[in-house]
């Protein structure tokens, strides 16, 4: 039983991991949902493992643990919520950026990037000749640009 | 009593105002206002806590052990009271320009109710369950701004972050099924006698999903495009107060329930946070961007606080807490005067690059010297070189960007001033870290009550 539990926790993370790495952001949400499930698995699995379900028990049976249902569905519900904000966020992305692919996204930070360096070469080179009136740029051969 | 009006004041508060459209200005103020009296009331806890030792509630009026057990002690009332200063320093700030979308301020104060609960609790489910409500009002709140890079800021946030919630939760049924119990100190007690292999995965676990909070060195790839990407308030508030949330968790589950595993693996902390502060400062230096430059600089900046915990001891542990509050103050200033313009900013922008870097007389100076005394008791040569070498890799990145914005010739950049209130905020953010500097009596008292408070409760 143990085993079994730990065989589909270890699947479900490992499939989760798998899809969070790649580039396309819906696939990155059902990693993350898969990793969610791999929580709760273990959340059962960290007690349930004797006994009768908790409810209408006979005398003389054994009970299984109840507090880790509990914990599952508050980490159930707590899930949902998250991943539900996650969607909203990603159907956001989509919209703005037109795309699912994360490369693409990572494009305005670069933009931004380049943005900066642009300003900083500005600034540079109006230190440098800015003061001095006279400098001209010139090429190789002597001529003035 | 007093700690269930300080839990519900924002909760209820917060829920009220997320229906309301925050753009306008009553609703603005009345969060900033539910903020105010959060604060008030966390501070006459605070008072409470410190004179006459920790206040207790088991919710519900059950029988303690069964009932989910709420416990105010000094660390936790300290880092709450802390964390609702910031939130409500970044409120007032958005609140005094303007708030661009509807549901900003009820963000804000569920924040503020997620982060209280999660310092107050003494059951480890139920701070996952207040981590994640703090921790999904962040989410929505990186996105603050609706441009393309703060909506990048919050994807990549939120994915990391919810990997990092998730491995807390699995860290959390581990306990669970070791010790067969939920209330930390039980877990503490318990834990000395499992096997140590498990122990030390289930620490791991904790670890490494307080380490994704704070953006420590191996785990910090998110932190740069969050902190730089999203606007100056919201950085401020994710990292002077959702960031204690790592500082807190490493302090409270690493000290007090993994005191064995910590001892074991503190040079290997102290390492991973030496590579913190080496990596952040060297990154830092030579940033275009103010925000940029802060996120390495963040990166840096917790490294000390591992190192310290590392370390360890009451002498590392009261390093440990002093310079998470003050690197919280440091970081909440420093945001907010990087997103003002005008009169005053760079004065109080110059008081956090100096507080950073540990020049007297301000708040950073007093936490260097902690950090240091921690050294020499560890007898460390290494340490102190590093501490020195950190030191003015800050003050180097810091002024650099301080001359690139403050000391340019010609007509300044664009934008308008920012209003006067607003600059004021910064401005009293600045004076409270230089009073913190020049009378830090009271926060080396706090400090340490509040790890005599978390050694109380540790076992062995």
């Amino acid at each position: 039983m143990i085993l079994a539990f730990a065989l589909t926790a270890a699947v479900l993370f490992g499939s989760g991991a798998y899809l969070l790495l790649k580039r396309d952001l819906i696939r990155m949400v059902a990693g993350i949902m898969l990793i969610s499930q791999c929580a709760v698995v273990t959340l059962l699995a960290s007690s349930l493992s004797r006994g009768q379900a908790a409810i209408a028990v006979r005398p003389g049976d054994l009970v299984s643990d109840p507090l880790p249902q509990a914990l599952a569905l508050t980490a159930l519900v707590i899930g949902l919520a998250t991943v539900a904000m996650l969607l909203a966020l990603v159907h956001r992305a989509i919209v703005v950026f037109r795309t699912t692919e994360q490369d693409e996204l990572a494009a305005t930070e670069s933009e931004h990037d380049a943005g900066l360096e642009a300003e900083r070469r500005a600034e540079r080179e109006e230190v440098e000749n800015g003061p001095d009136e006279e400098w001209e740029p010139h090429t190789e051969d002597g001529r003035v640009r | 009593m007093l700690m269930s009006v300080a839990l519900l004041v924002p909760w209820v508060s917060g829920v009220l105002l997320v229906a309301f459209d925050g753009r306008r200005r009553v609703v603005t103020w009345l969060a900033v206002v539910s903020l105010l009296v959060t604060l008030a009331v966390l501070g006459v806890l605070a008072v409470e806590v410190f004179t006459g030792g920790g206040s207790e509630v088991v919710t519900g009026g059950w029988a303690p052990g069964v009932g989910i057990v709420l416990r105010a002690d000094a660390l936790g009332v300290a880092f709450a009271w802390l964390s609702v200063l910031v939130l409500l320093a970044g409120a007032a700030h958005e609140a005094i320009g303007r708030v661009r979308s509807r549901t900003f301020p009820g963000l804000v104060v569920l924040l503020a109710a997620g982060l209280t609960g999660l310092f107050v609790t003494a059951d480890v489910f139920t701070f996952y369950v207040f981590f994640e409500l703090a921790m999904t009002a962040s989410y929505a709140l990186s996105a603050y701004g609706g441009k393309r890079r703060q909506l990048r800021a919050a994807l990549v946030f939120t994915a990391v972050n919810l990997l990092g919630s998730f491995i807390f939760l699995l860290s959390v049924a581990g306990a669970y099924r070791v010790t067969g119990t939920l209330a930390m100190d039980q877990v503490a007690q318990r834990m000395l006698t499992v096997n140590p292999n498990a122990a030390i995965l289930i620490a791991a676990g904790f670890f490494i999903a307080f380490s994704v909070k704070l953006g420590l060195f191996p785990f910090h790839f998110w932190l740069p495009t969050v902190y730089a990407g999203s606007r100056p308030a919201v950085a401020a508030i994710l990292s002077g107060a959702v960031a204690n949330i790592g500082a807190y968790g490493l302090l409270r589950f690493g000290a007090g329930i993994f005191p064995e595993q910590l001892r074991l693996t503190g040079v290997a902390l102290a390492v991973l946070g030496a590579v913190s502060i080496v990596y952040g400062g060297v990154l830092a230096i030579g940033r275009g961007d103010t925000a940029e430059m802060l996120a390495y600089s963040a990166i840096g900046q917790v490294g000390y606080v591992l190192v310290a915990l590392g370390v360890g001891g009451p002498v590392g542990l009261t390093a440990a807490v002093l310079y998470s509050v003050v690197n919280s103050l440091n970081k909440a200033l420093l945001f907010l005067a990087s997103g003002t313009r005008g009169p005053l900013v760079a004065a109080a922008f110059a008081i956090g690059a100096l507080s950073v870097a540990g020049v007297p007389p301000t708040a950073g100076f007093v936490g260097k010297l902690e950090l240091f005394r921690t050294g020499v008791v560890a007898g460390s040569v290494a340490l102190v070189v590093l501490l020195v070498a950190g030191s003015v890799l800050s003050l180097v990145y810091l002024f650099q960007v301080y001359q690139r914005r403050f000391w340019r010739e010609g007509p300044p950049p664009a934008g308008a001033r920012s209003p006067l209130p607003q600059r004021l905020i910064t401005a009293v953010l600045a004076l409270l870290v230089l009073a913190t500097g020049l009378w830090p009596e009271p926060l080396l008292a706090l400090s340490g009550q509040a790890v005599d408070a978390l050694l109380a409760g540790a076992p062995g």
